[in-house]
């Protein structure tokens, strides 16, 4: 399959006045096909939320190339969205215009951005919340409003940084089958940062597992588990020892990176 | 009682109306009391015959006078100086240089205490409305330069980021973004200024004009008449009030989310 994505010998630097420059990313290669789910996952400070604002044009790669279907990445654009690890609504908009914000920027007509919007409430379960503010939700409800406002711009890819971190277990394991179910029904190509191995295995084609600072590719695990996949496959063995495998490759750079006093 | 302390505490407008009722009366029953124990006229009056006074003002027009005086010269100035400050906010929030060299002279002058100027202003500009006007301009438009600036630059990056990433324009970021943010920032700061801008007016009119409530003071307690002092006082007094629970609405309104 022809690459959708492709990240070409990307390398970090911060250099920041007066202080010592950061390694963020080094040589970073990857091909992400059309409609792929990848995860990445790698120690605390190896360069991944870096590595999705450049790939979101949000940042400039100090060195090598981000490409789109052949094209090069320069600034945000419409074929990608992206949902923060931080909170990022606007606290002074409804759930319903926060949904339609990246619409309402791109001068989509009122009636269609509502209309739009709607949709995407009820794919992500808010219906009669829309009215909302987002110190009125929850976390887990806000997160969804995150995940609505990026597919309501209809991205090709999607681009996910830690977006269910903040949520407890309970809340989390729903968010995953929905988003599968999201994914399963949109086809789109998705790139998810997470902490969370089991979370990675769960969703992903591929695995990818960065090395600590300087983040670099440490090792793609492919996960060839047959889908639709439900919640049951996580007591499987083969599930259990794919997370397993990768946790052991974490550790070791955890561990050498606390060595190393990173 | 408990039910009492219940509705007292609800956020709205009955609510607000009785807590203000409640410490009105308490003020005025403590106020009697004392002038029963001083009873030096000149010094204090009872609250009735501060009322009386006033109204006895009122019916003769001078009032009328002064409140159009004192009202025309301390509105038009604050708002002439909200929009000013707002403008030289957003020019410091958005040039680092204008912030990094204008910053020092502003902070500079707003800690010089500009009312004592008062009589300068009123000898180059003369008795009356410019040296008013000027004055209040002048104390009024710190507080919303501060706020302004300080609101736009404390806008959380994350919004920033996101807006970014779904391609918006600077512009874009400023309207939906910075500017919503300061805006109640914004609306603190013109609350500060509101109260000193009637500080200002009191002054500028002790030193220089023939009409307005700082005149009336002025011209009362030259002729020791303690009940019109403290009627225009009151009065002075419920101005800064009005103003202070208006514009405190209108920030909560602008940013319920900040009181949860
Ligand atoms: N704007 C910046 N300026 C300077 N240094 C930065 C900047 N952004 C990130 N860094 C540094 O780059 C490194 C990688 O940061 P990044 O946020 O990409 O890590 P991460 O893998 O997402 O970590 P986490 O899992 O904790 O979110 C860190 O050491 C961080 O301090
Ligand atoms: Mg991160």
């Amino acid at each position: 399959m022809k690459p959708h994505l492709q990240i070409r010998a990307v390398d970090k630097t911060f250099n920041r006045a007066g202080k010592a420059s950061v390694e963020a990313l080094r040589g970073i290669d990857l091909s992400i096909a059309e409609g792929e789910f990848v995860s990445i996952v790698g120690a605390s400070g190896s360069g991944k939320s870096t590595l999705l604002r450049i790939i979101d044009g949000l940042l400039a790669p100090t060195a090598g190339s981000v490409l789109v279907d052949g094209q090069l990445v320069r600034r945000p654009g419409a074929d990608r969205a992206m949902v923060f690890q931080q909170d990022s609504l606007l606290p002074w908009k409804t759930v319903t215009e926060n949904v339609g914000y990246g619409l309402t920027l791109a001068h989509k007509p009122k009636e269609e951005v509502a209309r739009i919007a709607q949709r995407f409430v009820d794919l992500t379960g808010l219906r009669g919340f829309e009215g909302h503010y987002p110190h009125q939700l929850s976390g887990g409800m806000r997160q969804r409003v995150n995940v609505a406002r990026a597919l309501a711009v209809d991205p090709r890819i999607l681009l996910l940084d830690e977006p269910f971190a903040a949520l407890d277990a309970q809340t989390r394991e729903i968010m995953q089958t929905e988003l599968l179910s999201i994914w399963q029904s949109t086809r789109k190509t998705v790139l998810l940062i997470t902490h969370q191995i089991d979370e990675a295995v769960f969703l992903s084609d591929r695995v990818v597992v960065f090395s600590a600072r300087p983040g670099q590719v440490r090792e793609e695990v492919t996960v060839d588990l047959p889908r639709p996949r439900t919640l049951a496959l996580k007591r499987e063995p083969a599930f259990v020892a794919l997370v397993d495998h990768i946790w052991k490759l974490i550790e070791a750079e955890v561990r050498a990176g606390v060595e190393q006093g990173a | 009682m408990r039910k009492i302390y219940d509705f007292l505490e609800q956020d709205t407008r009955a609510a607000g109306a009785t807590r203000v009722l409640i410490s009105t009366a308490f003020i005025l029953i403590i106020w009697q009391l004392v002038s029963l124990v001083v009873t030096n006229r000149l010094l204090l009056v009872p609250p009735l015959e501060v009322a009386t006074a006033l109204v006895r003002e009122f019916q003769q027009g001078a009032m009328a006078t002064n409140a159009w005086a004192t009202v025309t010269a301390v509105v038009s100035s604050f708002i002439v100086s909200v929009m000013i400050g707002v403008a030289i906010g957003l020019a410091l929030a958005s040039s680092r240089f204008l912030s990094l060299t204008g910053g020092p002279v502003l902070s500079a002058l707003n800690s010089v205490p500009i009312i004592a100027l008062a009589p300068l202003f009123v000898a180059w500009l003369g008795l009356g409305f410019a040296s008013k006007f000027v004055l209040v301009l002048l104390v009024a438009v710190f507080p919303v330069v501060v706020t302004t600036e300080a609101g736009l630059r404390a806008t959380d990056k994350p919004l920033i980021e996101a807006a970014q990433s779904f391609n918006a324009s600077r512009w874009q970021i400023f309207t939906t973004v910075t500017f919503p943010y300061a805006l109640p920032f914004i609306v603190s700061g013109v609350r500060v200024a509101w109260a000193r801008a009637l500080v200002g007016i009191v002054v500028a009119e002790f030193f220089g004009s023939f009409a307005g409530f700082g005149f009336a003071i002025m011209s009362a307690s030259q002729t020791f008449d303690t009940a019109r002092v403290l009627g225009y006082v009151i009065l002075l007094g419920a101005m800064g009030l009005i103003g202070s629970v208006a514009f405190a609405a209108l920030e909560r309104r602008l940013a319920p989310w900040r009181l949860e």
